[in-house]
C-alpha cells in the first residue's frame, strides 16, 4: 500500500505543530503573566488616582482654611511679626498723653512659640478717660501688647502721672515659626 | 522524445500551501508580539504614572503638614491675641470701675493696681465717709482690706487703703 501523505505535508504538519506549541508556551509563559500584571497595575493606578484625587481635594480644603485664616487674621499675623519700635509707639500714642516715654525693649522670656518683651512706660494724663482711650487703641496697634501690672497712678497737680509695664508679644524667630507669616504677606 | 505539450512548472520551495502557512504564521506571531509589546509598554506607562502620582502625593503630604502647622500657629496667635485684648478690655473696665468707686467727697492722691490687689492713697473728710462710701464697696470686692489713717493739715484725714484678693480663694472659686 502506497503512503498517501507526501513529505511536504509532513513538514507542514510539523511546522504547524511547532507554531501551536510556540503559541501555547508564549501565551501561558509570557502573555498571560504579563496580562495579569497589566490588570493588577491598572487597578493599582486607578486606586492611586482616586486616592490622589481625594487627597488633592482634602489638601485644597485645608489650603482654603489656611487662606481664610490668613485673610481673617492678617492684622494679628502682621502684628506678631512686627518688631516693636518705642519711637513709633510714642508717635502713635502721644495723642492720649500729655507726656509719654517708653523704655527700650527687653526680652522677658519665651511663652510657648512666642517671645515676650517688656517695656516700661511712664506718662502723664489729664484724665482717666485718656487712659481708657489708650487701652482701646493698644488693642488696635501694630503690635500685640498686654498692659501689665503693677499700674501706678499718682496725682501731680492737675495731671495724673502713670507708670506701667507693657508686655509685647512677638514671633519667636529662633523657633522658625514665622513661616506662616511670610506666606500670609 | 516529448512526453508533454506544456512546459514543466518551475519547482519552488514556496508553494502556495507554504505561502499560506507562512502568512498565517507571520500574522499569528505579529499579533502575539504586538500584544506582548503593548502589555510591556502599558505596564511601563502604569509604573511611570504611579511613580508620578506617588511623588505628587508625597509633595501634597509635605505641603499638608506644613499647612497644618501654619494653621495651628495662626490659631495660637489668634487665641493669644484675643486673650491679651480681653485682658486689656477687662483692665480698662477695672480701672474705670475703680475711679467710679471713689466718691466725690474723697480725693485720691495715688492708686497702685497690683496683680492681686489695690493700694489707694488719698484724703477723706472723716473716717465715717471713708468707711461707708469707700471701704464698704472695697470689702465686697477684696478678701482682705486694711486701712490706716493719719491727720492732714486741713483737718481731714490721709488714708492708705490696702486691699488684696487671695489667690487660693480665686482658684477655689474657679
Amino acid at each position: 500500500m502506497k503512503n498517501s501523505i507526501s513529505r511536504q505535508h509532513i513538514y507542514l504538519i510539523f511546522a504547524s505543530l511547532f507554531l501551536l506549541l510556540f503559541v501555547l508556551i508564549f501565551a501561558f509563559g509570557v502573555l498571560i503573566p504579563e496580562g495579569k500584571e497589566y490588570r493588577i497595575k491598572r487597578i493599582d493606578l486607578k486606586k492611586m488616582s482616586k486616592e490622589l484625587y481625594e487627597y488633592q481635594n482634602f489638601h485644597n480644603e485645608t489650603l482654603d482654611t489656611l487662606k481664610t485664616l490668613q485673610g481673617k487674621d492678617r492684622r494679628i499675623i502682621t502684628a506678631f511679626d512686627t518688631t516693636f519700635s518705642p519711637y513709633r509707639f510714642e508717635k502713635q500714642n502721644k495723642g492720649h498723653f500729655s507726656q509719654l516715654s517708653v523704655s527700650a525693649l527687653e526680652l522677658a522670656g519665651i511663652e510657648g512659640d512666642f517671645a515676650v518683651y517688656e517695656v516700661n512706660t511712664t506718662s502723664q494724663i489729664s484724665s482717666p478717660a485718656s487712659f481708657y482711650n489708650f487701652l482701646d487703641s493698644v488693642n488696635k496697634s501694630d503690635w500685640i501688647i498686654a498692659i501689665n501690672f503693677p499700674i501706678n497712678f499718682k496725682r501731680d497737680g492737675e495731671l495724673i502721672m502713670s507708670s506701667f509695664t507693657m508686655k509685647v508679644y512677638a514671633n519667636n524667630k529662633d523657633k522658625n515659626s514665622s513661616a506662616s507669616v511670610s506666606e500670609a504677606k | 522524445m516529448i512526453h508533454s505539450y506544456i512546459r514543466p512548472r518551475k519547482k519552488t520551495l514556496f508553494t502556495q500551501e507554504i505561502q499560506l502557512l507562512l502568512s498565517f504564521f507571520s500574522i499569528t506571531l505579529i499579533m502575539l508580539f504586538f500584544t506582548y509589546t503593548f502589555l510591556l509598554y502599558k505596564n511601563y506607562v502604569f509604573i511611570e504614572e504611579k511613580n508620578t502620582k506617588v511623588l505628587a502625593k508625597t509633595n501634597l503630604e509635605k505641603s499638608f503638614v506644613k499647612m497644618k502647622a501654619q494653621i495651628h500657629y495662626i490659631e495660637q496667635q489668634e487665641y493669644l491675641s484675643e486673650k491679651i485684648y480681653t485682658k486689656n478690655r477687662v483692665l480698662k473696665d477695672s480701672i474705670s470701675n475703680l475711679f467710679d468707686l471713689v466718691p466725690s467727697r474723697i480725693t485720691l492722691s495715688e492708686a497702685k493696681l497690683l496683680e492681686n490687689g489695690l493700694i489707694l492713697y488719698g484724703v477723706t473728710p472723716n473716717k465715717d465717709i471713708y468707711n461707708f462710701m469707700l471701704q464698704a464697696p472695697l470689702r465686697s470686692i477684696f478678701h482682705r482690706t486694711y486701712s490706716s489713717f493719719y491727720p492732714a493739715q486741713n483737718g481731714w484725714l490721709h488714708f492708705v487703703s490696702t486691699n488684696y484678693i487671695d489667690e487660693m480663694e480665686i482658684s477655689d472659686e474657679k
